[in-house]
């Protein structure tokens, strides 16, 4: 193995079929496995053509197709994504302890929670793009063929920050997996100053995504400081979650190990965001219902019902719910990091926050509407189906990210 | 390995510092509308500033009392009253009783004033004087020019309609200004606006738009 | 040595190596051709056979689709524009319309007062505005909402604005909403293609061509004065309103926003706007805010005049007022 490094000398010719030989294995390496990949893989492709399919109808008819009105303009679509921009963000839970803190234990896992970030931003930006009315004038967004409103609008600093943070997220694990590939050390001067950019701009990803809603004074729900910080902390508490049950589900299916204290690590970092996010929650709960005001009305709605309308009751009820046994579970650890317990709590903690960030943030954000008229809001087929189509596409991307990579890892560490 | 971690900390600044920048940018205030049009205080003229504006081709006299631009004009009355002018029949000469039934003002429901003290037809009408509307004092007052009799009682109205906060103006809201006069939109004798149906209403907004 | 080459490397042990390469690849391929196939039948499927016209329509099409922005459009560009449209508009829907491109007038900020006192209820500005701005009739959109309101209460949040009885109604008055032509407008801040703004004299339009739907404006709007064509709108051939401009009322299309215009149409041809003229009881005023000698600045200036939601700093060009 040492004399590959001899032999492949660094010429510009030799660099590209490096890289070549290096994207064919990740290729082909992405797609083989046993028949149960394959069966798992068709799977997902079959609802990603069920995504597809919804999508065709929603360009023919119209957003009409979806269940959304011009009080409810933004629904079931944008809720995931702000849900799933908290979880992209959340790779750097694992990144900052394990490059500031330089943690070993944590170190072998920021591939994984590279993947998974990548694969939570491409559902992202699919998801704002199949929100979009027009999808064909989206041209009109770039800077110099069309007209970009930087930085005025914060739906363009969303843009550039969501493409960015991709960007930097491909780069960096590419660059780490290409030299691991080769079994050379990665060089720190060309890698490391991206890692300190992407753990800001982690955080600057979800804050910006909170400044959307956050900046508009024509909702009161959403127009209070804490939106950034609540999105942070539950970001920083569903994302540790996920990869935890990204980890057990790898631990169970390849051979890849994860060492214990990595579960314990991971799952306290999920504890201290999740508490705060309960500290934030109490915090919205108590200014909003201690002396309600007009601007309460919102909060009204999603926990109680306003004239009539109980739609959400039921979920928001439930995703607090959720939350706190997700947390308190995790927190006290009754199974000592035993996957059997870990998981559901983890899944729960996930749902939960899914929930209370995604349909239980937008909907009452939008209802009652600035002239007080209350609506009921449930996500349509078409919707539900090309919601299902993207999350089918973001696991299909994150399945065919790690198994290379964690290939790769594997026989680099072989090779050490 | 050190990691020079201020350096570090410096590219994390970075944006951050852009960020108030970008704000800074953005939020750039004047002086709200009310003081742009406070400052604007030099005369438009918008015969000769809007080229689209037209005449109005309907018939209007002058009025007699100036607004704040100068003159203006309202709508005529009289060509709007079937029967006018009054004196047609109104000349002491001898109208047949199966004419009569027709075209007495029967149809006129008189509705105007408090219960207590309902206006009477003698209130603005004289038996001598059946072209014009005629004052308590005796003022002959043209039926085109109406408002100067509503404008005995209603003077806050009047002040308004001359200015433009009450009644309408016909057509354009440049160019000549033509309005509508009392009688336009209120029936003399019964003025107050009628109970009616919508002509429209707001369907539902559930799955509504 | 290579270490793909190396069989001892490789990862996961499987016996046959190859066998399990090939049986990926086959399986991969199969799918690939369902998803494929799939995928083109949905795209039939979704697609109507309508998207093909003649070459003319095609033509026309092509360089609507890749025009510029209107605002950085020079007026020769704006007349060719609306040229291509109205030809568009007879080749597919067999109308003849005259659509115009009138550039702001000097000197003009508009401005609209709304007389709380005189509204009886009566919504002819809402079918006037329907009939003049070529509102889709499908989804019943309309810009002006009229809350019925009990005394006592201000703000149209606590009114009701899906009456049906006549009107009005004793100890209950009336008030319309609409867009307000805010001059420090939330929307033109929010909309991140600029495919909305503030024209020189007052009126915050769209335009609709590069409008991308994303209905963040909406979001931004606190007085709900924007719409969205969440399907294709339709307008009975008979009842639409021919003379058009290109920032007003010329037919809209699905995925665009729109938006009260002050009826730019009329407006910058001097005339009044539908809803001011078709009011029974003359209860709007409209006028140029920067003619001391306007009627509007009359009303501002011996009226009680106040502005909705003033608080949040959104500027409004829409007062109200009580006699």
């Amino acid at each position: 193995m040492e004399t590959t490094q001899e032999k492949i000398m660094p010429h510009k010719l030799s660099i590209i079929k490096e890289i070549t030989a290096f994207v064919k294995d990740v290729i082909t390496w992405s797609l083989s496995g046993g028949l149960a990949y394959q069966i798992y893989l068709c799977i997902l492709a079959a609802l990603m053509v069920l995504g597809v399919y919804a999508y065709f109808v929603q360009l023919r008819v119209g957003m009409a197709a979806t269940n959304m009105s011009d009080i409810v303009s933004w629904g079931f679509y944008i809720a995931n994504f702000t849900f799933l921009v908290g979880v992209a963000a959340a790779a750097v839970m694992i990144i900052l302890p394990s490059y500031i803190f330089k943690d070993k234990d944590l170190h072998k896992v920021v591939i994984i929670g590279e993947c998974v970030a990548i694969g939570a931003l491409v559902m992202c930006l699919m998801f704002v793009f199949v929100d979009l009315g027009a999808p064909w004038n989206a041209w009109h967004m770039m800077p110099i063929i069309g007209l970009f409103n930087w930085p005025t609008s914060l739906l363009t600093w969303d843009v550039l920050v969501l493409n960015g943070y991709l960007v930097l997220n491909l780069l960096v694990p590419a660059y780490i997996l290409y030299c691991h590939y080769y079994h050379r050390k990665p060089k720190d001067k060309l890698y490391l100053p991206l890692v300190f950019i992407s753990i800001f701009w982690a955080f600057g990803i979800h804050l910006v995504t909170a400044f959307l809603y956050q900046g508009l004074p024509a909702r009161p729900f959403w127009n209070n400081p804490l939106m950034g910080p609540r999105f942070l902390a539950s970001a920083f508490a569903a994302g540790p979650a996920l990869i935890i049950i990204v980890l057990v589900i790898i631990q169970s299916t390849t051979s890849f190990r994860v060492e214990d204290q990595v579960f314990n690590k991971i799952r306290r970092i999920s504890v201290v965001a999740g508490i705060i996010n309960l500290i934030m929650l109490f915090s919205e709960v108590f200014k909003e219902f201690y002396l309600p005001t007009h601007h309460s009305q919102p909060a009204i709605y999603l926990y109680f019902g306003l004239k009539g309308h109980t739609a959400l009751v039921p979920w928001i009820w439930t995703a607090i719910v959720m939350n706190v046994i997700g947390t308190l579970t995790m927190a006290f650890n009754p199974g000592k990091n035993n996957p059997k317990v870990l998981v559901p709590a983890c899944i729960l903690l996930f749902l939960g926050i899914w929930i209370e960030k995604g349909i239980g943030l937008i909907v009452p954000g939008l209802v009652p509407s600035p002239l007080g008229e209350v609506v009921n809001y449930a996500p349509s087929w078409v919707e539900v189906s090309i919601t299902i189509g993207i999350l089918a596409l973001g696991i299909f991307v994150v399945s065919l990210l790690l198994k290379p990579a964690l290939m790769i890892e594997q026989q680099y560490e072989a090779g050490e | 390995m050190k990691t020079p971690i201020i350096r570090n900390c410096l590219w994390g600044v970075l944006p951050v510092l852009l960020l108030i920048f970008a704000a800074g940018l953005a939020y750039s205030t004047e002086g709200g509308v009310v003081q742009i049009y406070k400052n604007a205080t030099a005369p438009f003229d918008d015969e000769t500033q809007v080229d689209a504006a037209l005449t109005l081709s309907i018939p209007s006299v002058l009025v007699t009392e100036r607004y704040q631009g100068g003159r203006f004009r309202t709508e005529t009355r009289k060509d709007k009253i079937q029967r006018f002018s009054c004196s047609q029949c109104h000349n002491n000469k001898p109208v047949r009783v199966a004419q009569a039934a027709e075209i007495a003002h029967g149809e006129i429901v008189l509705n105007h004033g408090s219960e207590a003290r309902p206006l009477s037809c003698y209130t603005c009408h004289k038996k001598d004087e059946r072209d014009f509307l005629v004052t308590e004092q005796g003022t002959k007052i043209d039926m085109d020019h109406s408002y100067q009799m509503c404008g005995q009682c209603h003077f806050r109205q009047k002040k308004d309609w001359v200015g433009g906060a009450h009644g309408k103006r016909i057509s354009h809201w440049a160019g000549q200004r033509v309005v509508k006069n009392c009688t336009g939109c209120h029936d003399p004798h019964s003025p107050r606006f009628k109970k009616r149906w919508p002509v429209t209403y707001s369907p539902p907004l559930s799955k509504g738009k | 040595m290579d270490p793909r080459k190396n069989k001892i490397c490789q990862k996961p042990q499987e016996k046959d190596c190859q066998q399990t390469k090939q049986r990926g690849r086959r399986e991969f391929l199969k799918g690939a051709a369902r998803v494929a196939a799939f995928g083109g039948a949905a795209m039939l499927a979704g697609c109507g056979g309508s998207m093909l016209g003649s070459k003319e329509e095609l033509s026309l099409r092509w360089k609507e689709y890749f025009k510029k922005h209107y605002s950085l459009m020079t007026q020769e560009e704006k007349d060719e524009t609306v040229r291509r449209l109205e030809q568009l508009a007879k080749i597919k829907k067999n109308v003849n319309v005259q659509m115009s491109s009138a550039p702001p007038i000097d000197g003009v900020l508009f401005g609209y007062a709304f007389n709380v006192t005189r509204c009886e209820g009566y919504m002819e500005c809402v079918a006037a505005c329907v009939k003049e701005n070529n509102l889709d009739r499908k989804s019943n959109m309309q810009y002006i909402r009229i809350f019925e309101m009990e005394h006592g209460q201000l703000t149209p949040e606590v009114g009701n604005a899906k009456f049906y009885h006549q009107v009005p109604v004793e100890d209950h008055f009336y008030m319309g909403v609409q867009c307000n032509h805010c001059q420090n407008a939330p929307c033109v801040k929010a909309c991140p293609t600029k495919a909305t703004w503030q024209e020189p004299d007052g009126i915050v339009v769209v335009d609709y061509d590069w409008c991308i739907g994303c209905r963040y404006c909406i979001a931004a709007c606190p007085y709900y004065g924007r719409r969205f064509n969440w399907n294709d709108p339709v307008v009975p051939k008979d009842e639409m309103t021919k003379k058009q401009h290109y920032l007003g009322n010329r037919m809209r299309g699905r995925g665009q926003m729109e938006k009260c215009t002050f009826c730019i149409q009329r407006s910058r041809a001097g005339r009044l706007p539908a809803c001011v003229e078709a009011c029974p009881t003359g209860a709007r005023v409209f006028g140029n805010l920067l003619d001391p000698d306007s009627e509007i600045r009359f009303v501002l200036k011996h009226k009680k005049v106040f502005r909705w939601k003033e608080d949040l700093g959104t500027d409004p060009k829409f007062w109200y007022f009580v006699d």
